[in-house]
């Protein structure tokens, strides 16, 4: 992979965030363009589902998507703590984390990464989510690389606000709902794509998130009208 | 949802039925207390363009829906429009005024200050929307909000019990909301609509009513379906699904 520059995220970044762009897509950029960045294994996502819980938003990778699928799912792990006390959590070394999180721990061990570090995205007093950072060397996320990566946590945060100012005067609670099911259109999309073109739920992502960039059709859109039947995939090419 | 809050929120619902079936009503009177306001309303959303109040608490809160169908216009129109909260927390101010210029006046005309209108919505699926009213205007705090869209969540599984008139959708259970949080819940969900050839809300439908006449979890049955271990059949008699 080419070295890429912090100038270049940043760029790329503004440019995104401009009128009629899909806030999900952001997000999964984000996460992907963290990665390059810092040079370390996955990033992972998660939103405030504003009802007490965490809820996944976007990740670099299928196998992190589930790794931030199980903390949510045993209620435990780096991004919860961070999200409950709004601290940085910092863990250079997993294997002594096992007590920590008795579950979380092995479960991240075995997807293949050594250290993890997750970031609060917070808004004003708020905490709207956090941003993990999962690295397969022990003590390999710095706190330089730290420093960076809440520098893109708080462009995400930047880009959830961005997708309503541009709409509406609005709420956070809005910004974090259209989040949430935005999500979950994207879900219900991955489920027809699958069952209509017999792949796994992340190949149908993969399916869905090409279509979108080579047509230039925002991710929720093309979802939405995926699942309504209003519209259909163009035929993959083999 | 966090489960140490769904709890207390279910026992409220249920407090409110007090050993009868659960309806739209009990989840409605719960909203009142725990997000105070004063009343509450449910419309849904029909195949026909006219909504169709279903549920309303008092005369108030009837007859805030009856301006919104009437005038065509208010938080309610609005959030069903956008899928998502709108949360008016004065209705004789300024922001209000130039945004629904007729609802507002007449909302302030009949004692209502401030109005919050959750949409009842999961992913594509538009069910309808909750419309709360107070008769003092202020903003609800987060707790409130939060306590709304948890019970709006109860609602929406509430309401898909009559979505599909060939199935026996069971009543919502205290965990069931929070099954909801599981992607493969959806994910099978959207499979279920090509299976079955139907649009999301029958297939959920379909999707809950199968886990509960195998007293099994929702998230559970999901994975069958998204690890392809469990199809739905159109023309399947009694279990609307096989394995395989």
């Amino acid at each position: 992979m080419a070295k890429i520059q912090l100038t270049d995220v940043f760029v790329e970044m503004a440019d995104t965030l401009v009128v009629g762009f899909d806030l999900i897509d952001f997000l999964h950029l984000l996460t992907e363009r963290c990665v390059q960045l810092l040079g370390i294994s996955a990033t992972g996502l998660l939103l405030t589902d504003q009802r007490g819980a965490l809820r996944f938003t976007a990740a670099s990778t299928e196998q992190t998507r589930l790794l931030e699928l199980f903390q949510v799912q045993v209620d435990e792990g780096p991004c919860l703590d961070c999200f409950r006390s709004g601290q940085p959590v910092s863990v250079p070394d997993l294997f002594g984390a096992v007590d920590r999180w008795p579950q979380f721990t092995p479960a991240a061990i075995e997807t293949g990464y050594a250290t993890v570090a997750a970031l609060p995205m917070r808004l004003r007093n708020e905490i709207i989510g956090a941003l993990n950072l999962f690295d397969a060397r022990p003590s390999s996320i710095t706190p330089d690389k730290q420093r960076l990566g809440q520098a893109l946590a708080d462009i995400a945060t930047i880009g959830i606000l961005q997708e309503r100012a541009i709409r509406l005067r609005d709420t956070l609670t809005q910004q974090l709902e259209t989040a949430l099911h935005s999500r979950i259109i994207i879900e219900q999309a991955k489920g027809v794509i699958a069952e209509r073109e017999g792949l796994d739920p992340g190949q149908a992502f993969e399916r869905l998130r090409n279509v979108s960039r080579k047509h230039n059709r925002r991710l929720s859109d093309l979802a939405r009208m995926i699942v309504d039947g209003s519209e259909q995939l163009p035929p993959a090419l083999t | 949802m966090s489960p140490d809050r769904a709890l207390p929120l279910w026992s409220m619902v249920l407090e409110q039925a007090a050993g009868t079936p659960v309806t739209v009503g009990h989840v409605c009177a719960a909203v009142v207390r725990v997000t105070g306001v004063d009343g509450s309303s449910v419309a849904l959303t029909t195949s026909s363009p006219i909504r169709e109040a279903v549920y309303a608490s008092d005369e108030t809160a009837a007859r805030v829906e009856e301006l919104t169908l009437t005038l065509g216009e208010g938080p309610s129109i609005d959030a069903l429009r956008l899928g998502e909260p709108v949360l008016s927390a004065d209705m004789a101010g300024t922001v209000a005024r130039s945004r629904w210029p007729l609802f507002a006046s007449e909302a302030v005309a009949v004692g209502v200050q401030a109005v919050f209108a959750l949409p009842l919505r999961i992913g594509v699926i538009h069910l309808g929307v909750l419309t709360t009213y107070r008769r003092r205007s202020g903003d609800l705090i987060r707790r409130q909000v939060s306590d709304g869209l948890a019970l709006a969540d109860i609602l929406c599984l509430l309401l898909l019990d009559g979505t599909d008139p060939a199935v026996d959708t069971p009543l919502p259970e205290a965990d069931d909301a929070e099954e909801v949080r599981y992607p493969e819940v959806h994910q099978a969900t959207g499979m279920i609509t090509v299976q079955l050839g139907v649009t999301a809300e029958i297939a959920f439908a379909r999707l809950r009513a199968f886990a509960f006449a195998h007293n099994r979890r929702l998230r559970d049955v999901a994975r069958d379906v998204v690890a392809r271990r469990l199809r739905f059949e159109p023309d399947s008699d009694d279990d609307y699904a096989c394995g395989r």
